[in-house]
C-alpha cells in the first residue's frame, strides 16, 4: 500500500523546525516516523528530484506532493529543512501506528510498559538488526545525543551497514537448516540475497528451484541437497524434506497427514502432503566437489497412497498444500522434461497462497517481537489462530503490497511502539508497590506484548557480542596472511555453537539456557582467555583508566551497553578496593559476571 | 546455595493446590529406569511358558517367592523375587522402532499436537532435583555423552538428560586451572546478583531457568569423583560383571547414591529377529547378573524403599517363532518390572494365557503404568498437570489410572 504524504519545504531556522515538531509530538507519536532532515539546498531543484529522495531514502512508497512552496531562488545558497507529513486517512495511517493501535486493542484494561530507554533500545536494536551489540563508543555517541529522531535514524543506520546482510545470513541460514551443516555456496548465497535485499517470495523461489547454471544462485540447492544426502543406511527423507517446506515456507507442519489426514487439526489432509511428496519424491542430490545441487527425475504419473485408517486407494498429482491439484503436464518426447520444481517454484510462493502470506509475516514478526502472532511458528491451522487476527492480515498484505520486501518490513517493525516498548515494568519505590508491580508481571502472557518479549540470542550473537564487549573483535575479524579466517576464531566459532546451538534439526525459537552452556561458560579456556589483558582489549582499557568511576562507566557501556547506576558504580569502585593487590583479575572477574548474567546473555 | 530455591521455583509442575507443592518440596524419591532398547522376550524372561507350542527350550525357575516362576536366564534375579513386582499383562500400541520408542517412553498420551516428555524429563520437571541439588536427570548409555534436549519434548532443554557416554564426564566439568575455587564462588556471587537485579520488574521465568541451569553445572563440578570407575571395588567389578552394562547399572548406583532424582540406563540391540534363544541367552544373562546385584545393594542400603526401579522395553517378542528361529515385536502382550519405592514387593500382577499371545485379564497400557509410577513416586497424577504456555496438559493419558494392585 502507498501513503500519501504531503510535503511541505521552505527554508526555515532550527527553532522555527523544532516548534514543527512539537506540534506534530503532540499529535501523537507519529513524529517520530515523520522524517525531518535539513538538505543542502541542491536537491529541492524539482519536485521530482524530491520525490525520488524521499521515495529512495525513506522507502514510504509513492510521495504525492501537495505543497511545495520552495522556489530556487529563495533557497538558493541555504540549507532548507524539509518536512513531510503523512495524510492521516482511517485508512492509509503508517503501518507502525496501525501495528500498535491492533496490539493495543487486545491490552483488556492492563498497562503496558513504557517504551525502553535508550540505552535498552540501542541494545536491542543492534543484536536485531546487527547480530551484536554496539561499542561503547557507539552507546556513548548514541545516549548523548539529543536529536528527538535518533531511533529512527539508528534503525536506517542498520539496515544501510553492512553488518545487515551478515546478520540476517547468519539469521536465516539457521532458520532454513535448523543447523544441519553450512555451505561455503549457501552463505554467499544468502549474503547476497540480503545485501541487494532480494524479494522473499523471489529467494523462495531460487530456493524451491535451484539454477546450476546461475553462479549467483546455485548456493541455494543447499537447502534440498543438505535435507536428502545419503545418510549411512537410513532411506533418502523426502518425507523431512516435504515436512520442512511446508513448516519453513507455509507454516504448516504436516508431519502427522504423511500417513493419514490429521487426527487433530482438520486443516491438514493426507493429499496435502502427498502433493508436495509426490514432486519430491523425484528428487536426488548430487553434490559436486563444491556445488550443492540436486536432480529431478521427470514426473510421469500421479503419486498412489493410502491411509493408515481406510484402505481406499487415493491419488495425487502435484499439489501446493491446500490447493488444487496440479495436472501433470504432457512430457514431450524430443522436449526437454518439464520441471516439477520450476512449476512448485512458480506456484508456491505467491501471493495467492494465503499461508505462504502469511508465514513470512508472522515470522518477520517473530524475529521482532520474540513470539509470533501464530504461535508455534509452523502450526497454521483454524485450531490455532492467530492471537491478533487482524494484525496478521494487515501485516501479510502489507508485504505483499511492498513486494516482499524484509528490510522494508523490519523497518516498519522497528518503528512501532510494540517493539520499542521496555522488557519490565518500572521499579516502584515502595516495596509494597513492587512486590504487587512483579505479581502482574508474572501473569502477563507474552502473547499480550505489554512488555517487550526477551529474545534468545543465537550462539553467533552471543559470540559476536563477547568479542565485541571484551574488545577482542578487531583481532579476531582479521584474516591470517593466507586469507583463511583466524583460527582462535573458528575454533571459538565450533564452541559457541557447540554450546548454545539447539540439536540439529531444532528451531531456535526460545530461550534455552542449559547446563551445557553454564558449563562452558564457567570454565572454557578460550572464553576466559577473552578476559586476561591484551593490547586494546577491555581489560587493557579498564587499566588504564585514569579513575574507578570512568572504569566503571566504560565497563558498563561495553558490555551491558548501558551508563552503570550510582549503585553499581559505588559497588565496583569498593570492589576494585577491595582486591587492589590483584586489580586486573578482579576486574575480569567482575566482567565475567557479567558477560554471563542475564542482563548480557538474553537479548531483552 | 539456591539449589532448594531452585528446586522450589522450578521443578515444580503447576499445582492446583498449594498444599501438594509443600508436599512434593519434601520429597526425595528417585527413580532408575533400565531400558533394554528394542523388546525382551518376556517368554525368555518374566513370563515363561515352558512346555507349550511357543514356550522355547528353557525352563521356569522357582523364586525366592513361593508360587512364582520365571525363565531360568533370569537365575540370579529369582532370589531377589520378594523385592520386585512384575505385570505381566502389558499392552501396548505399537510395534514399530521408530514410533514406539518415543511412544512408549512418553507414556503414549492423548495427542494434542505436543511433544510430551520422556519419562525422566517429565519427573525432573515434576519433581526437580533432590535435596541433594544434584541435577535431576542423567542418562547413562553407551558410545556419546553430552545434553540430550529432546528427552524434554514441551519442556524445554533444561528438562533434557546428562548423558554420560559410557560413564564418562561431559565437556568443561573442571574448574579451570585459572580460577580458584574462593575467586568460583566470588565471581558466581556477583552473577547471581546482577540477575536478582535484572530480574526485578520482569517475568522471571527466564532468570530462574538459567539460575537453574547454573546451580546444576556447579553441583556438577562439585562432584567430579562420581565418574572415576577406578574407585570401585574388585568384589562389585565380579558381582556386576565387566560387560557394558554391568559396568553402568554399577556406575547407576553411586549416581542413585548422590540423590540424582532419575537415573536411566539404556542398553541396545535387543531386536532377536533371529536366533532368538541364543541371543537372548547371551543378553538376558547380561542383564540379570548385574541387575540382581542392585537391587540386593539397593536394598542392603536401605534405598529401596526410596528408588523406584524400573525395567521395560519398546515392546516385547512374538510368542511365534519365525523361520529364522526369531521373534518378532509384539506389543498385544508382554511384561514389565518394577520394584522400590510405593510398588509392593514379590508379586506378579496380571496373566496372559497359555500359550502367552494374549492379555487373559484385563490388559494395560502404558498409560496407566505412568499414573502407577507417578503415584508410586508421591505424584499424584490428578492434581496437576503440566502449563504449556498457557495450555494445561495432563501429565499421563486422560483415559488411564493407577494400577492398584501394583502399589503398596
Amino acid at each position: 500500500m502507498n501513503h500519501r504524504f504531503e510535503v511541505m519545504a521552505s527554508p526555515m531556522t532550527t527553532t522555527a523546525s523544532q516548534r514543527v515538531i512539537r506540534r506534530l509530538k503532540a499529535l501523537k507519536a507519529y513524529a517520530t516516523l515523520i522524517p525531518i532532515r535539513l538538505l543542502p539546498v541542491e536537491f529541492l531543484v524539482s519536485n521530482a528530484r524530491l520525490i525520488k529522495l524521499f521515495s529512495t531514502t525513506f522507502d514510504v512508497g509513492e510521495v504525492s506532493v501537495k505543497r511545495y512552496r520552495l522556489s530556487q531562488k529563495v533557497v538558493c545558497g541555504l540549507m532548507a529543512t524539509v518536512m513531510i507529513m503523512p495524510v492521516l486517512h482511517a485508512d492509509e495511517r503508517l503501518l507502525p501506528v496501525r501495528m500498535d493501535e491492533l496490539v493495543a486493542a487486545g491490552f483488556a484494561g492492563q498497562q503496558p510498559a513504557p517504551l525502553a530507554d535508550d540505552a535498552e533500545f540501542l541494545r536491542r536494536i543492534w543484536l536485531d538488526l546487527a547480530g551484536r551489540i554496539p561499542t561503547s563508543d557507539d552507546t556513548r555517541h548514541f545516549l548523548d545525543d539529543t536529536d528527538p529522531d535518533k531511533r529512527s535514524r539508528m534503525i536506517e543506520q542498520l539496515l544501510a551497514a553492512p553488518t545487515y546482510a551478515q546478520r540476517m545470513q547468519e539469521l536465516f541460514h539457521v532458520v532454513l537448516m535448523e543447523r544441519r551443516g553450512d555451505h561455503e555456496k549457501w552463505k554467499q548465497y544468502l549474503h547476497n540475497a540480503f545485501e541487494r535485499n532480494k524479494p522473499w517470495d523471489q529467494m523462495v523461489r531460487e530456493v524451491l528451484n535451484p539454477d546450476p547454471q546461475d553462479e549467483n544462485r546455485r548456493g541455494a540447492a543447499f537447502f534440498y541437497a543438505k535435507r536428502i544426502e545419503a545418510n549411512g543406511q537410513n532411506p533418502i527423507d523426502h518425507p523431512g524434506l516435504t515436512r520442512d517446506v511446508g513448516r519453513l515456507f507455509l507454516g504448516a507442519d504436516l508431519q502427522c497427514a504423511q500417513c493419514h489426514d490429521h487426527l487433530f487439526i482438520d486443516d491438514y489432509k493426507q493429499r496435502d502432503f502427498q502433493g508436495l511428496y509426490s514432486v519430491y519424491l523425484n528428487l536426488s542430490a548430487k553434490n559436486g566437489p563444491d556445488i550443492p545441487a540436486v536432480t529431478e527425475k521427470p514426473m510421469k504419473k500421479k503419486l498412489e497412497f493410502i491411509s493408515v485408517f481406510d484402505p481406499t486407494q487415493n491419488e495425487t498429482g502435484p499439489r501446493i498444500p491446500f490447493g488444487s491439484e496440479i495436472p501433470i503436464p504432457e512430457q514431450g518426447k524430443d522436449a526437454a522434461p518439464v520441471s516439477m520444481l520450476a512449476l512448485l517454484a512458480s506456484e508456491l510462493p505467491t501471493a495467492q497462497t494465503a499461508l505462504f502470506r502469511k508465514n513470512i509475516a508472522n515470522r518477520l514478526w517473530f524475529l521482532m517481537m520474540g513470539r509470533g502472532l501464530v504461535h508455534p511458528l509452523d502450526l497454521h491451522h483454524s485450531d490455532n489462530p492467530p492471537s491478533h487476527p487482524e494484525l496478521l492480515d494487515l501485516l501479510a498484505s502489507e508485504i505483499v503490497a511492498h513486494q516482499y520486501d524484509i528490510k522494508w518490513m523490519l523497518r516498519q517493525l522497528a518503528l512501532s511502539q510494540t517493539y520499542q516498548r521496555s522488557s519490565r515494568y518500572p521499579i516502584a519505590s515502595a516495596n509494597a508497590d513492587s512486590a504487587a508491580a512483579s505479581m502482574n508481571v508474572e501473569q502477563v502472557r507474552p502473547q499480550s506484548y505489554l512488555l517487550a518479549n526477551e529474545k534468545r540470542m543465537m550462539a553467533e550473537q552471543l559470540l559476536h557480542s563477547t568479542l565485541r564487549a571484551t574488545g577482542n573483535f578487531e583481532r579476531l575479524q582479521q584474516a591470517t596472511v593466507d586469507g583463511k579466517p583466524n583460527a582462535e576464531l573458528t575454533e571459538l566459532t565450533r564452541r559457541f555453537v557447540a554450546a548454545f546451538a539447539n540439536e540439529p534439526r531444532e528451531p531456535e525459537d526460545q530461550i534455552n539456557p542449559s547446563v551445557k552452556g553454564a558449563l562452558f561458560s564457567l570454565n572454557d579456556d578460550l572464553v576466559l582467555q577473552l578476559l586476561s589483558r591484551r593490547s586494546g582489549n577491555l581489560i587493557d582499557r579498564l587499566l588504564a583508566m585514569t579513575s574507578d568511576e570512568l572504569l566503571a562507566d566504560e565497563l558498563y557501556l561495553s558490555v551491558f551497553t548501558r551508563r552503570p547506576n550510582n549503585e553499581e558504580r559505588n559497588e565496583l569502585v569498593a570492589w576494585l578496593t577491595k582486591h587492589n593487590d590483584r586489580r586486573e583479575k578482579a576486574i575480569a572477574n567482575w566482567a565475567w559476571s557479567m558477560l554471563t548474567s542475564m542482563e548480557f546473555v538474553v537479548n531483552h | 546455595m539456591l539449589g532448594a530455591a531452585a528446586a522450589g521455583g522450578l521443578g515444580l509442575g503447576t499445582f492446583l493446590q498449594p498444599c501438594v507443592a509443600d508436599e512434593l518440596a519434601k520429597n526425595d524419591k528417585q527413580v532408575l529406569l533400565i531400558w533394554l532398547d528394542g523388546g525382551m522376550s518376556q517368554l525368555e524372561s518374566w513370563d515363561p511358558k515352558p512346555n507349550t507350542e511357543f514356550g522355547g527350550p528353557f525352563r521356569a525357575i522357582p523364586t525366592s517367592v513361593p508360587g512364582i516362576h520365571v525363565c531360568e536366564l533370569l537365575k540370579h534375579t529369582a532370589k531377589q523375587m520378594h523385592h520386585l513386582a512384575v505385570l505381566r499383562s502389558v499392552c501396548t500400541q505399537d510395534n514399530s522402532h521408530s514410533a514406539g520408542v518415543a511412544r512408549i517412553n512418553r507414556g503414549d498420551p492423548k495427542n494434542r499436537g505436543v511433544e510430551y516428555p520422556y519419562l525422566g524429563s517429565a519427573v525432573a520437571k515434576l519433581l526437580g532435583p533432590t535435596s541433594s541439588g544434584m541435577p535431576p536427570y542423567i542418562w547413562i548409555k553407551p558410545n556419546s555423552g553430552g545434553f540430550k534436549a529432546s528427552d524434554a519434548g514441551f519442556l524445554g532443554a533444561k528438562y533434557g538428560a546428562l548423558a554420560l557416554g559410557d560413564g564418562k564426564p561431559p565437556e568443561n566439568l573442571l574448574l579451570n586451572k585459572s580460577i580458584s575455587s574462593e575467586e568460583d564462588e566470588l565471581r558466581n556471587e556477583l552473577r547471581r546478583k546482577f540477575n536478582d537485579r535484572y530480574a526485578v520488574g520482569r517475568r522471571t521465568e527466564w532468570t530462574d531457568a538459567n539460575s537453574y541451569v547454573y546451580e546444576l553445572a556447579q553441583k556438577l563440578m562439585k562432584r567430579d569423583d562420581l565418574f572415576d570407575e577406578s574407585s570401585f571395588t574388585d568384589k562389585d567389578r565380579q558381582r556386576y560383571g565387566t560387560h557394558e552394562l554391568g559396568r553402568h547399572l554399577l556406575l547407576a548406583r553411586r549416581t542413585l547414591e548422590t540423590g540424582v532424582r532419575f537415573v536411566k540406563v539404556n542398553s541396545y540391540h535387543w531386536d532377536s529377529h533371529g536366533d532368538n534363544f541364543n541371543a537372548s541367552e547371551s543378553l538376558i544373562s547380561q542383564f540379570d547378573q548385574p541387575f540382581a546385584a542392585l537391587i540386593e545393594d539397593l536394598h542392603q542400603r536401605s534405598m529401596l524403599d526410596n528408588v523406584l526401579v524400573i525395567v521395560m522395553s519398546e515392546f516385547g517378542r512374538t510368542p511365534k517363532i519365525n523361520s529364522h528361529v526369531g521373534r518378532d515385536h509384539w506389543p498385544e502382550a508382554w511384561s514389565i518390572a518394577m520394584a522400590g519405592a510405593g510398588i509392593r514387593k514379590g508379586v506378579v500382577v496380571g496373566k496372559t494365557n497359555d500359550q502367552g499371545t494374549f492379555v487373559e485379564d484385563k490388559p494395560y497400557d502404558i498409560g496407566h503404568l505412568f499414573h502407577t509410577w507417578f503415584k508410586a513416586m508421591g505424584v499424584p497424577p490428578d492434581k496437576m498437570e503440566y502449563d504449556n504456555q498457557g495450555q494445561p496438559l495432563p501429565v499421563a493419558h486422560d483415559d488411564c489410572g493407577p494400577i492398584a494392585e501394583l502399589l503398596v
